[in-house]
């Protein structure tokens, strides 16, 4: 194990090296005039002189990638044009935000994307199957800023169930304020027991969150249906019902668990693509995070910004990559020996 | 010219006909797929057939038309208008045409890059392989689209820098799956017999690794067909894509945000087309995948 595990950070590290180059290139090779991308519209020349010269613009490359990857190690990811702050901490103070939505429809997923592909595998080829089957398919082909515009004019305007947009209403701030704990509005309002505030933020939650989590139920579902059917195949599942074991405890106890480690794998690609996906849902829903703030950056350009952002996504696809093969390997010792 | 010969004899027999008519007959018995190919034909109608068929196709150009600004659907205007009159049946049989392109020419360009890499990797092997592939796992380091946002950002937005952004962060997965086939062909005898009578690499590489990446290479393509369209549509509806008054889907249904509340339509109808055209591709490439790799799951 231990020598799998060095052998896979070995990778991932070098993997992050690589991507270190992606952006490098991507801020400071591609563009013509690196400086005036840095200053934003209208940088005067003085100004663009004094960049180039701040940001070593003028050294030769190899020195200048050295130079950033220096930076970026001690957390110097530059400043952003937008906000006049350092990207860095523009980034870990919206991460939460982020990060609460992004867990919420995670769980969501696993628990409905697995429910359904089992339902689909053991009802295969009959009606049941087809409509999960259709039901997936839609999930992974919806553009999630229309799902979430549909869902606030279903249960906002049509139905007044839930909040229309925004994290919190803003009269909890002065009625029920919550005490700062993890960032994790649900979570800080629950352990304080702050019941009024949670509620709140609960019901903020839910729809950006399903939003969300229609492209990964989508994912996960097939994926779960797929080896379902494989393991529900198996000599192990023909001898457990031919000695009587009931049904249900052979798909939910023997097949399922053996089904669940390519569903893992799903899980890596599938929170990859939510990140990006968070983006698009942020927006419609007003959810302060990431998103609107990659977005903006985007718009106007502030280039610092972009690139703290998607060095940001690279490396957090890389780690829950890796974590995800290290669960892999725990779960299944065919893997680590290979 | 013995070179020749030979690779006519032991070149590998493309998809048999018969092969053909059973993916036919798969796609024809699966009641999910018709739904699919039946989208995709009506996509395909409208892309080719958009002003002929539009019942106001000026509107859906761009024309204006302010004192019907807004119509709920209905009447004269069966989906409604938008906020400057025109005609969103219109615009969305309009915007038939660009969506299909961006998309065709992006994955496109990403098997034109990816394919041949991919084979070129799979076939020689070792460091070129090596060299190859870790370039994709960088490629593929990046969450979807993040890749894309950042390339627009250093080249500036527009329809064709996102479709050209969209390939570059997309051939990686054609490099892989031709690096799949061609480290699987190269050591088979036709392979082995086509390089010791001394075949050029080009050639094996062009006759005999490439045709046999074809159906892999197809069926990957017809899902992101559809992904295209639904990551194009994203990049216009945050405003990265096309610029106004093209009649883009997803810059209508960002249009169409202000207005979500009380005109539903404005943004409902751009946003059901993206759906239905991606979800056509996906039917179809779902059960072609069942076809041609049962086990075979991805994104």
């Amino acid at each position: 194990m231990s020598r799998f595990l060095g052998r896979r950070l070995g990778t991932a590290i070098l993997v992050l090296f690589g991507v270190s180059l992606v952006t490098f290139t991507l801020a400071r090779v591609i563009p013509s005039n690196p400086a005036a991308l840095y200053i934003g519209p209208r940088a005067r020349a003085e100004e663009i002189a004094r960049v180039t010269e701040e940001l070593g613009l003028n050294r030769p490359l190899p020195l200048q990638y050295l130079d950033y990857m220096g930076d970026m190690l001690t957390g110097d990811w530059g400043t952003s044009i937008g906000t006049k702050r350092p990207v860095l901490s523009e980034i870990l103070d919206r991460l939460p935000a982020t990060l609460e939505l992004l867990i919420t429809a995670m769980v969501i997923a696993v628990v409905f994307g697995t429910l359904l592909g089992v339902l689909s595998a053991q009802w295969r080829g009959r009606p049941p199957d087809l409509v999960v089957r259709l039901i997936a398919i839609a999930g992974v082909s919806m553009p999630a800023f229309w799902l979430g515009l549909l869902l606030q004019v279903l249960f906002f305007r049509q139905l007044d169930l839930l909040p229309l947009s925004g994290r919190l209403d803003t009269d909890i701030r002065f009625i029920s304020p919550i005490t700062d704990v993890t960032g994790f509005f649900t979570i800080d309002a629950f352990v304080t027991g702050n019941w009024v505030a949670f509620g709140d933020a609960a019901a903020h939650l839910v729809l950006p969150a399903v939003t969300l989590a229609a492209y990964p139920i989508g994912l996960i579902a097939r994926m779960t249906r797929a080896s379902m059917l494989e393991a529900l195949g198996q000599d192990y599942v023909r001898s457990a019902r031919a000695y009587g074991i009931g049904e249900r405890t052979v798909v939910y106890r023997l097949a399922l668990r053996n089904a669940l480690p390519p569903t893992l794998t799903v899980l890596g690609l599938t929170l990859a693509y939510s990140l990006t996906g968070a983006f698009f849902v942020e927006i419609v829903f007003n959810w302060p995070g990431l998103g609107q703030f990659a977005v903006d950056a985007l718009l106007n350009v502030d280039y610092p910004a972009v690139m703290g952002i998607a060095l940001l996504g690279a490396a957090g696809y890389v780690l829950i990559n890796l974590a995800v093969d290290i669960a892999q390997a725990w779960l299944d010792p065919r893997v680590r020996l290979a | 010219m013995i070179g020749a010969n030979v690779e006519a004899v032991a070149a590998p027999q493309e998809l048999p006909s018969r092969d053909r008519g059973r993916v036919v007959r798969a796609l024809l018995a699966d009641p999910l797929s018709v739904v699919g190919l039946v989208l995709i034909t009506l996509l395909v109608v409208a892309a080719a057939l958009g002003p002929w068929i539009a019942p106001f196709p000026d509107q859906g150009a761009g024309q204006t038309n302010i004192g019907e600004a807004l119509l709920p659907p209905g009447g004269e205007h069966l989906l409604g208008t938008d906020r400057l009159g025109r005609d969103m049946l219109s615009r969305i049989i309009l915007g038939a045409r660009p969506a299909l392109l961006v998309s065709l020419l992006v994955v496109g360009l990403a098997v034109l890059i990816g394919a041949p890499l991919g084979a070129i990797a799979g076939y020689r092997g070792g460091r070129l392989d090596e060299a190859i592939m870790r370039l994709t796992d960088l490629f593929l380091a990046f969450p979807p689209l993040l890749l894309a946002m950042a390339i627009i950002a250093a080249l500036g937005p527009g329809l064709e820098r996102a479709a050209l952004a969209l390939a570059i962060s997309w051939w990686p997965w054609y490099a892989r799956i031709t690096r799949g086939v061609a480290a699987s062909l190269r050591e088979r005898p036709f392979v082995d017999a086509a390089r010791s009578i001394g075949v050029p690499e080009r050639t094996i590489v062009r006759r005999h690794i490439l045709p046999n990446a074809i159906s892999p290479i197809l069926v990957q393509a017809t899902v992101d067909i559809g992904t295209v369209i639904l990551a194009a549509g994203s990049l216009a509806f945050i405003g990265l894509g096309a610029r106004p008054p093209a009649p883009d889907w997803g810059l209508m249904v960002s249009e169409g945000r202000t207005f979500i509340l009380d005109q539903w339509w404005y943004s409902g109808f751009p946003g059901l087309a993206i759906f239905l055209s991606v979800l056509g591709f996906n039917l179809v490439g779902d059960t072609l995948r069942d076809i041609f790799d049962p086990r075979q799951v991805r994104r």
